[in-house]
């Protein structure tokens, strides 16, 4: 039938569609990732090798020769920590300034979200002075809080985003039921907006992760992260592609495994929105 | 003596350089001997220094030892270098084996000292210098064939001329297909343009500065730029031709890359650091054996080859007890031993910095192919560059990175197009008279005494 | 639901103690907004105070009053005149393509019957990579002597200049990376827009006999575009800040054709030492942030979307 022929014609298109647009992505990341098994004599060759004898001599030296699960740990803390605290605080917010309503309340927000906005190498300083006086420099708990500096505000301001969406009739409606304020926050609005504090968490979690300046800044050789030891691997005497391109992979590995965990939750979530009405 | 500080904890910043990798494999020694721990810290260079800057410039100390880049570190925070005579000259800690004098000069110099002689605020750490790399297979190769249609022996000696490199490139370029261009070169708009252009500028006789001591000793005070000369507008316009012939890479390439390149065969000639010999010479290097090693070209005046060694110095920030600490640590790590291991290292591989060493017999031995230490291959190159007519030291002012920043800016441009020779230059000396007039405020703060 | 006065009176109730009337919402909202404060009008305050001064970090933080003078010398600066016309460009060119695409990324996904979630797990991977790598990966991807991207150039004959070291391509290709690496935020902001468009309303449309084409320009392009300037007003606030990717490549170069004004700040404050300016070219920063950002705001207010 015509219908289905068109529906069919259209799905082709779409996955050949889809198919360039995963290679766009795909490829940079394929090759990084075949590039770590390859011995350093291959990763330099003029013509590049697609089939080669696999080695895992970059893994082992990076293991080796560098505090790797260290790095891997600290940059794991430090975001994860981050995130958790921006989100929760975030939340609570997001939701005290949507239900809210105070003159200049718009202003309010507008300079939540323009403290995101500072440029990174003039506040360095000030930050610094700072977290001298705080004792935080070359700590975890310094990160964290550097973190915060731009994880906080994002938060606020998206939650604040997604609250002020949802109508207060939901919370009204518990209230009626009995429910205290804040129950009706906890029980009825945030279930409601999970999907936007997954992704909320996601991007305080991909934000913090990626850090360079900061944590060239405020770390120390305790608190080292993933960023840092990857741009170590510049020496004066040469740039170790076969263990950048390891190092690489370890870091986009468990924000793969992550994003596939919470991806079926957050479409889930997401279409669940979707029929709220 | 050794074991005073038995327990105490140092912090040692340090860009990612050979000698680091080594002394870090090898910490252990010192612990033993010592009872010290030492935190190394590595860094890619800017990282370093804006890590160094905070600590030092917010009375922090927390980094005791420094690798202090001659230009970007130890020009602009001399003041809170401590003074190193002190802790060399007190009998109850250990003094420099085998003296002071047993560190090259002009290296003791440029990485130890500001401006005073009196003063030494750094002990010499490394040295790469810049020499003339070359496949010398590829020059006995057709070297008949090339005198011929040159007029000349192409074989690099002490004196080659610029003028004859370029013709050798040139010749490469049109007769030779296994290798697809003659010369590269690091001209990525960085430190690596500096360096590479700054040889060609001295050995035309131009210079940034009409200074004697701005190279060894440096100031604060060099006087007006000099850029604009005739002998620098030359050295420009051949260096804009000679790029013109070179591998199109050049312009993202710095010293790593051009390495890379280098080893994959796809230049025949390159100015590069001594260091990277090594890797060179290495099992797995595709050009292991047909590589020579020269002094670069002279100009119409003279040959220079540009030095790019640093100094380990004490932050004068930090409490006296850790400074003394850290002395202790300095002395072990440019002692004679620990500068053999650093040169015969595996992971390693830096040229020792004392004299002495390079008497020993067994790396006398190594200076001739096959050699057990490839890098001692470019000493017959390196050592003449060592010598205070030849050695190429850029300007040690508080300045100098603005300065660094016009120059390789300016060249970049000049290489892309955008500009011509006399234009790249006045533009670049304009920016360095204006960087010296707004800098002196900036490095003359209030003097640190050294916190006790 | 309306609102039954019981529950309106319940929400405006006195609290049994009798104290001061600190709705919840305040409660909740003010002490993260202290945090918010603390952590960020020191760091605000002392760069408007640097920027009035020559600062040095010799021996010890000192100022020396300077009046206008940094302010004076940005405005006549010819080099960070320049480092913000590239800016612009740069920032006009990576958001534009990653808000086309990512709309484009957005729909596709959307539409999708079997893998969406497989796709998306995908699609997203770029956003995890710290920009520091993604940079060293460009450069191995476009090396003159190992890069696959550059060797497939070559030889199917597209591009045969070094990619970073010409000009022109240097700027394509930083613009690129960064737009690689983005779009995937562009897209999940903008899925999550998509995946709550009311259904009801999509179904009436295709039942009355709307084309894809028509029901996206009328029922969808609407509902979304309040989330479309959300997502662009994020991207925005870090397409003028990041700088990551041209200092790891290209370091503004060559010729200072990638060189953007937030790399010129970070050279000012961190090679230079000139702290002082830095505050004053970082500052001149967050105004341009602060421009853009209002008018997004007034783009979601007429829409009636922000509160």
């Amino acid at each position: 039938m015509n219908g289905s022929n068109a529906a069919r014609g259209k799905q082709a298109v779409l996955y050949g569609i889809l198919v360039l647009v995963l290679l766009w992505t795909l490829v940079p990341i394929f090759w990084m990732v075949l590039s770590s098994f390859k011995s350093s004599a291959d990763l330099l060759s003029t013509t590049p090798k697609v089939i080669f004898t696999p080695s895992l001599e970059h893994y082992i030296a990076l293991f080796a020769t560098s505090n790797l699960w260290g790095y891997i740990q600290n940059s794991l803390l430090a975001a994860g920590i981050s995130t958790v605290i921006a989100v929760v605080l975030g939340c609570l917010a997001g939701y005290g300034l949507s239900r809210s309503d105070f003159r200049g309340k718009h202003h309010v927000a507008f300079w939540i979200i323009s403290t995101r906005m500072a440029p990174i190498a003039a506040v360095i300083l000030p930050l610094f002075i700072l977290f001298r006086y705080a004792g935080l420099l070359d700590t975890t708990a310094g990160l964290v809080i550097a973190y915060l500096t731009f994880n906080l505000p994002f938060a606020i301001w998206i939650m604040n985003a997604f609250f002020a969406d949802l109508p207060p009739a939901l919370e009204q409606a518990a209230m009626v039921d009995g429910a205290t304020k804040f129950q009706a926050f906890w029980r009825v609005a945030l279930p409601v907006t999970a999907p936007g504090i997954v992704t909320t968490a996601i991007l305080c979690l991909v934000f913090s992760w990626n850090d360079y300046a900061f944590a060239v800044t405020f770390a120390g050789p305790d608190s080292q992260t993933l960023p840092i030891a990857a741009a170590q691997l510049n020496t004066q005497t040469g740039l170790n592609w076969g263990q950048l391109s390891a190092i690489g992979t370890i870091v986009v590995l468990p924000m793969m495994v992550v994003g596939l965990a919470v991806r079926r939750y957050l479409v889930a979530g997401l279409t669940l929105g979707a029929v709220k009405e | 003596m050794w074991r005073q500080f038995e327990g105490t904890t140092l912090n040692f910043i340090s860009e990612n350089t050979a000698p680091t990798v080594a002394i870090a494999a090898n910490l252990d020694k010192f612990m033993e001997l010592t009872g010290i721990q030492v935190n190394i810290l590595q860094l890619e260079l800017g990282a370093l220094v804006q890590k160094a800057a905070l600590d030092i410039g917010s009375g922090e100390g927390s980094y005791q030892v420094l690798y202090a880049d001659p230009y970007q570190i130890l020009a602009p925070y001399h003041e809170a270098m401590a003074d190193l005579n002190a802790f060399d000259g007190d009998e109850n800690l250990p003094s420099i084996d085998r003296g002071i004098g047993d560190f090259i000069p002009t290296q003791l110099a440029a990485a130890g000292r500001f401006e005073n002689e009196e003063r030494l605020i750094g002990l010499p750490y490394d040295c790469p210098t810049m020499i003339w790399m070359y496949r010398k297979d590829l020059f006995e190769k057709y070297g008949d064939r090339m005198s011929q249609d040159l007029g000349f022996d192409p074989t690099p000696t002490d004196n080659s001329t610029w003028e004859q490199y370029y013709r050798i490139a040139d010749w490469f370029n049109e007769n030779v297909d296994e290798i697809p261009y003659g010369t590269g070169h690091q001209a990525r708009q960085y430190d690596s343009l500096m360096c590479d252009f700054s040889n060609i500028l001295w050995s035309y006789g131009g210079d940034y500065f009409d200074n004697e001591t701005v190279g060894t000793l440096g100031t604060v005070d060099p006087g007006p730029c000099v850029l604009d000369s005739p002998e620098a507008l030359e050295a420009a316009a051949f260096y804009k031709k000679l790029l013109g012939i070179a591998h199109p890479g050049s312009t993202a390439w710095d010293w790593n890359a051009l390495d890379e390149a280098f080893r994959a065969e796809q230049v025949a000639m390159a100015p590069n650091w001594h260091e990277f010999a090594a890797g060179d010479e290495a099992p797995e290097s595709a050009i292991r054996g047909k590589v020579g090693y020269a002094r670069l070209p002279r100009g119409p005046v003279k040959s220079t080859s540009m030095w790019g060694g640093t100094g380990l110095s004490i932050n004068g920030e930090s409490p006296i007890r850790e400074q003394k600490a850290a002395w202790l640590f300095l002395v072990w790590a440019t002692s004679p031993e620990t500068m053999l291991m650093g040169l015969k290292s595996e992971v390693g591989g830096g040229t020792p910095t004392r004299g002495s060493l390079y008497e020993l017999p067994e790396v006398k031995k190594a200076m001739e192919p096959p050699s057990d230490l490839p890098n001692m291959l470019t000493y017959d190159a390196v050592s003449k560059a060592w010598d205070p007519e030849n050695i190429g030291l850029r300007p040690k002012i508080p300045s100098w990175n603005e300065c660094d920043t016009a120059i390789y800016t300016e060249v970049s441009r000049m290489l892309v197009g955008d500009k011509s020779p006399e234009q790249a230059m006045q533009t670049a000396k304009r920016y360095f008279d204006e960087a010296q007039s707004r800098v002196k405020t900036l490095a003359s703060g209030p003097a640190t005494s050294g916190r006790a | 639901m309306a609102a039954t006065p019981a529950a309106e009176n319940q929400s405006r109730r006195q609290p049994k103690n009798g104290g001061p009337r600190i709705s919840l919402e305040m409660k909740m909202l003010l002490p993260v907004l202290f945090l918010l404060a603390l952590l960020s009008l020191f760091p605000f305050l002392y760069i408007i105070f640097m920027s009035f001064n020559t600062v040095s970090m010799i021996g010890g933080i000192s100022f020396d009053f300077a009046g206008l003078d940094n302010w004076t010398r940005m405005f006549t600066d010819e080099v960070v005149g320049a480092a913000w016309l590239r800016g612009i460009l740069y920032f006009l060119a990576t958001v534009g393509l990653e808000l086309v695409l990512g709309i484009g990324m957005a729909l596709l996904v959307h539409e999708l019957v079997w893998g969406k979630n497989l796709a998306l797990s995908l699609l997203l991977l770029p956003m995890f990579m710290a920009p520091v790598i993604v940079g060293l990966l460009g450069r191995f991807l476009t090396d003159g002597t190992y890069g696959l991207y550059a060797w497939f150039l070559n030889t199917t004959g597209v591009f045969q200049q070094d990619i970073l070291g010409t000009p022109s391509s240097a700027l394509l290709a930083v613009i690129l990376m960064d737009v690689w690496e983005w779009t995937p935020l562009i897209m999940l902001i903008v899925l999550a827009g998509l995946s709550s468009v009311d259904q009801a309303t999509l179904e009436a449309a295709k039942v009355d006999g709307a084309g894809y084409w028509q029901r996206l320009r009328h029922v969808v392009v609407p509902a979304v575009s309040g989330i479309v300037v959300v997502a662009l007003l994020i991207r925005s606030m870090d397409a003028i800040r990041y700088f990551d990717v041209i200092f790891i490549t290209t370091n503004g170069g060559p010729g200072n054709a990638t060189k953007i004004i937030p790399i010129r700040l970070y050279e000012t404050a961190f090679r230079f030492f000139d702290l002082g300016y830095a505050a004053a070219i970082g500052l001149g920063m967050l105004a341009f942030s602060i421009l853009v950002a209002n008018a997004f705001v007034a783009i979601l207010k007429r829409r009636g979307l922000a509160r």
